[in-house]
């Protein structure tokens, strides 16, 4: 089954509402939303999994679980503690059976940008704070100094994902019925947004993607007077003419790759990992390592 | 050092589970802050656990594993600190010094999974279309099979060789670091191949000027302080007014078109 045949379910009559046991369940298999990660896809196996249980609840016939289950393998990167939010939004989605790509679009759209919010609160505010009250008992030798610190720590991330889960699924079952009436039109909307959101994914992570070449070019005198050397960076050029241009090229060569060419992710994957490898033997992709074959400039991070 | 088995497999099965924990489970206790106790509990010396594992956990404040970037590994960082601290009898500092090859090579160690584990993605895919749960299950074990067993190697490793480790993981990483680079760099690329099966599903011809405009927009709020770290949800915001403009004259469209009756079924 080719994942763009995928329009619509069989089935199309409402599933009943998912159970708080089923729902439960979920919020404890969220813990395991990246325990397959990988760079292809990032969470997407794990996010699977942790959804799984409602999917099977609400799609009875095989057909409809199969085309479940494979678009739910996207790409999907969010954050690990407001995964629950997404999962909420999405079963009520899949439980009022809307169509394929509308779900589709609304998965990605909502789970990007909630990485950024979930970090700062998270990583940045909580931990910090936690760590250091926490930290100095530990040195001074007291036990309590990591017990609190994961009271705190897990009990903030599991009451995070207990609260995210039930809000968004209550109010996305109410939001999701006002969508049926022109379905068409929303799914035209949403692609959209994931479109726009994708465009700003290439250029929000795909930043680690460039050239470390870096050319010496002679000297030149500074202003007091001393010779400074001078150098020619490829990438400082490329950023002039579009910045981020490698990650957006990349990414539309896969694109027409996979549309017109009929390439395979693995495919995909095992060209990416000859491109850096190759790279790296010619000190060409950015990095802190030394090209195997001895190059005329510098290889800069 | 004194080698002792025991304390070798418990150290291993503690790895094992640390390595995993870091990114699924509670993704709380693998905190130096916790492990380190834990392993001084199995090397016998908990009171140095609590006292180098609160000060890796303050060094480690500014170094947070935000925005999909990978810091040194704090898991191999802390429990080689403790290896080094408790059965070479090196001070706090000296020991937390020395582990950071640790650290650094087991950043390697995840972005080598990482890459690999693209690999296993052709079989979640394959799981999916035969609607088989196990499938998917299974996937997610043999990852953390993965990741914990090679994380759990070096920790054994680490605990026969001592510091001499140290010094043959410095020439190994400045010999392999082509490898290395080229790995990273590798894995830094796999994500266009998630963005193009995104694109391939959701584009259509009527949407280059949205992907374009999503891109530049991502590039401002990026490069700009003030909302770098707030850039995706910026973008998302102008998203929605996107989306619901999109929405609107679309079945505005659809009205006209059915010449302003509403769709009689």
């Amino acid at each position: 089954m080719a994942s763009n045949e995928l329009l619509n379910y069989k089935d199309t009559t409402p599933a009943a509402r998912l159970d708080n046991k089923t729902l439960n369940k979920m919020v404890w298999r969220s813990c395991q939303l990246q325990a397959a990660f990988n760079y292809e896809r990032m969470q997407a196996a794990g996010w699977l999994w942790s959804i799984l249980p409602g999917l099977q609840k609400i799609h009875t016939n095989k057909e409809d679980l199969a085309a479940s289950m494979t678009h739910n393998m996207d790409f999907l990167n969010t954050h690990p503690f407001a995964v629950t939010f997404v999962m909420g939004m999405i079963l009520s989605m899949e439980q009022q059976k809307l169509d394929i790509p509308t779900i589709r679009s609304v998965r990605i759209s909502t789970a990007a940008p909630l990485g950024g919010i979930g970090d700062a609160l998270f990583w940045m505010t909580l931990i910090p704070i936690t760590a250091g009250m926490t930290a100095n008992m530990a040195i001074d030798g007291s036990i309590l100094g990591p017990i609190l610190y994961f009271i705190i720590a897990f009990g903030a991330e599991m009451a995070l994902r207990y609260g995210l889960m039930y809000w968004s699924y209550n109010m996305g079952t109410k939001a999701v019925g006002m969508m049926t009436s022109y379905a068409k039109e929303f799914t035209h909307a949403a692609s959209v947004l994931g479109v726009f959101i994708i465009g700003a994914l290439i250029a929000n992570y795909g930043g680690g993607t460039k050239l470390g070449i870096s050319i010496p070019n002679g000297q030149t005198a500074a202003e007091d007077g001393t010779m400074v050397d001078v150098f020619i960076n490829i990438q400082e050029y490329l950023d002039k003419i579009v910045p981020c241009l490698i990650p957006l090229l990349f990414t539309l060569m896969c694109y027409f790759l996979i549309k017109k060419k009929g390439f395979t992710p693995v495919k995909l994957i095992g060209l990416f990992l000859v491109i850096g490898i190759v790279g790296a033997i010619f000190g060409i992709w950015a990095g802190e390592y030394t090209p195997l074959v001895p190059v005329p400039w510098n290889v800069i991070k | 050092m004194d080698f002792n088995i025991v304390e070798c497999v418990l150290l291993a099965i503690l790895t094992f589970f640390f390595a995993i924990d870091q990114f699924s489970l509670t993704e709380i206790v693998y905190r130096p802050i916790i492990a380190c106790p834990i392993i001084g509990l199995v090397l016998g010396d908990m009171e140095t656990g609590l006292v180098v594992g609160g000060t890796y956990e303050l060094m480690m404040i500014g170094n947070m594993p935000v925005g999909g970037a990978q810091p040194p590994n704090a898991v191999l960082g802390g429990i080689v600190a403790m290896i080094f601290a408790v059965k070479a009898n090196m001070d706090t500092n000296a020991a937390l010094g020395a582990c950071m090859i640790f650290a650094t090579f087991g950043q390697y160690v995840v972005t080598l999974t990482f890459t690999i584990m693209s690999g296993l993605m052709a079989k979640a895919d394959k799981a999916a279309e035969e609607a088989n749960p196990k499938g998917i299950t299974n996937v997610l074990n043999i990852s953390m099979l993965i990741l914990g067993s090679l994380f759990a190697v070096i920790t054994v490793l680490a605990y026969v060789g001592g510091t001499a480790m140290s010094e043959t993981l410095q020439s190994l990483s400045d010999n392999a670091s082509w490898l290395m680079g080229g790995l990273s760099a590798a894995g830094a690329m796999m994500r266009f191949v998630g963005f193009g099966i995104l694109l391939k599903i959701m584009f259509a011809n009527d949407m280059w000027g949205y992907l374009l405009a999503g891109f530049a927009l991502a590039l401002v709020f990026g490069n700009i302080a003030a909302t770098a770290s707030a850039a995706l949800i910026l973008v998302a915001f102008i998203g929605i007014m996107l989306a619901l403009m999109d929405f609107k004259t679309s079945s505005l469209t659809k009205n006209a078109g059915n010449g302003g009756m509403s769709d009689g079924i």
